[in-house]
């Protein structure tokens, strides 16, 4: 297992964030879906070794990320996205995405193939010269993924990635994300389903700091019982879940 | 490899220089995205208006408060660098941080004070080399302290601040009681050792503060928390 989650709570000063989560995620896409507030992020951000847990036990790529070399280490294999990264508007998107792969640490004779492929993987190759403060919110989003991906990543955090894509760009990163959840694990933090439904083997669904589902999209469809609110089967098994869990 | 090759001195140069390239580029993507240029080319602009400065003919007062303001303002230009626009991917990368956020910052301190040394040769700066030396690292400290303490944005408060407070304590130089610890080292002669001791002390705590994780996050981001 690549990400191994015992008992894990966050406090950020009187709120609860993550309140005793259990989780085992190995190689694939995983999504966790969770409404506003659910602290899908604050668990994000301890798995991208951010933030440190309040008290259990977390191991990622079978190393303890509370000690500073397995950390270092696997900061090098990590690659994340959070909700809102920052960008200097001067950089080409060449430059930022190569400033990323310098800082991981991605061997000096790899480095210019490694940005080139992130870039293509994303479909920015013809805007690479392009400074970042002349790109749209989606190509931005887009750039952000380049700069996680660098470094083939084996842990690859995406928190709502596919915010600001339009629908053409969500289904062809979707394709993205399938693709890499060949060789990693890859975590998707949405509260879009169906991007959940379309690209993730495993679900989690988190609500209150807790998971209350935890199985395959098909399961979580399944929950729903005809009753609850939703378009789509998997929409009506989230709304279904999080109205027990509520109970 | 035959040996030809291993002796050749250009080939081992060359592949000597291709080993420090990609930490060069890194050096100057990291300087880049902290805007060090700009806060070079404010170095340059305080150095220039330090050296008109001593131009004039000042009373005593002018003379020593004067280049205080020129030596606040290059530090507080050098503190705001330590702010990054990358936040927590940045943050949660690999080893170099740590380095490149003290190297870089002492870089350009010194550079601070050798160009306003330079500004003040064969004029009248009072206190001379020693002075700038010893004020530049200490108001940097401070800027510093307050980058890693409050926001990077709010990192010139802390120098303006500790301005205001030398400024004041260079006047009751002349109007005792007079301010003498060496906590206000402006106000102390160059060779002040206990003075000199407390700037550098201050540079090194700000120095301490900034390495492991740079500027603090602006309250109300989500890395803030």
């Amino acid at each position: 297992m690549n990400i191994e989650i015992t008992g894990l709570t966050r406090r950020f000063g009187a709120v609860q964030a993550v309140a005793g989560v259990d989780l085992q995620v190995g190689p694939g896409v995983f999504g966790l879906l969770g409404p506003n507030g659910a602290g899908k992020t604050s668990l994000l951000r301890m798995m991208a070794t951010a933030v440190p847990p309040s008290s259990g036990r977390l191991r990622l790529l079978d190393r303890d990320p509370g000690r500073y070399g397995p950390r270092r280490e696997i900061r090098r294999r990590l690659g994340y996205l959070p909700q809102n990264p920052g960008y200097y508007p001067g950089f080409t998107v060449a430059e930022y995405v190569e400033y990323f792969a310098l800082l991981k640490e991605v061997p000096p004779a790899r480095t210019r193939t490694a940005v080139a492929t992130a870039i293509d993987r994303v479909e920015l190759g013809d805007r690479r010269k392009a400074r970042l403060r002349t790109l749209s919110g989606g190509m931005l989003r887009r750039v952000g993924i380049a700069q996680a991906i660098v470094n083939e990543p084996e842990l690859l955090l995406l928190d709502e990635p596919t915010a600001g894509l339009d629908p053409e760009q969500r289904v062809t990163f979707r394709s993205l994300l399938r693709d890499l959840g060949q060789r990693a694990t890859v975590v998707v933090s949405t509260h879009l389903v169906e991007d959940v439904a379309a690209a993730c083997a495993r679900v989690a669904l988190m609500d209150r700091g807790r998971i209350v589902f935890h199985g395959t999209p098909d399961g979580l469809a399944a929950s729903g019982d005809g009753q609850a609110a939703g378009d789509t089967p998997i929409e009506r098994g989230y709304s279904a879940v999080l109205a027990q869990a509520r109970s | 490899m035959t040996g030809e090759q291993r002796t050749d001195p250009r080939l081992s140069g060359r592949q000597r220089t291709g080993a420090w390239l990609p930490t060069l580029r890194l050096v100057r993507l990291y300087a880049v995205g902290r805007r060090v240029p700009w806060a070079l080319l404010a170095t340059v602009v305080c150095a220039i208006g330090l050296r008109l400065t001593l131009l004039g003919h000042w009373d005593a007062y002018g003379a020593l408060q004067l280049p205080l303001i020129f030596e606040a303002a290059v530090a507080v230009s050098i503190a705001a660098t330590v702010a990054g626009p990358f936040g927590e991917p940045e943050r949660v990368t690999g080893r170099w941080l740590p380095f490149l956020r003290p190297a870089v910052t002492v870089a350009l301190t010194a550079a601070a004070v050798g160009l306003l040394a330079a500004a003040g040769t064969g004029g009248h700066l009072t206190g001379g080399t020693l002075d700038v030396l010893r004020n530049v690292a200490g108001f940097t400290g401070i800027g510093l302290l307050c980058a890693a303490a409050i926001d990077g944005a709010l990192s010139w408060t802390g120098p303006t601040a500790y301005l205001v407070a030398a400024v004041y304590a260079l006047y009751t130089q002349w109007h005792p009681p007079a301010l003498t610890t060496p906590w206000l080292w402006p106000a102390r002669p160059p060779h002040d050792l206990g003075a000199a001791l407390c700037a550098a002390l201050v540079f090194a705590c700000g120095l301490a503060a900034i390495t492991p994780r740079g500027a603090r996050d602006r309250p109300g981001s989500p890395a803030a928390t």
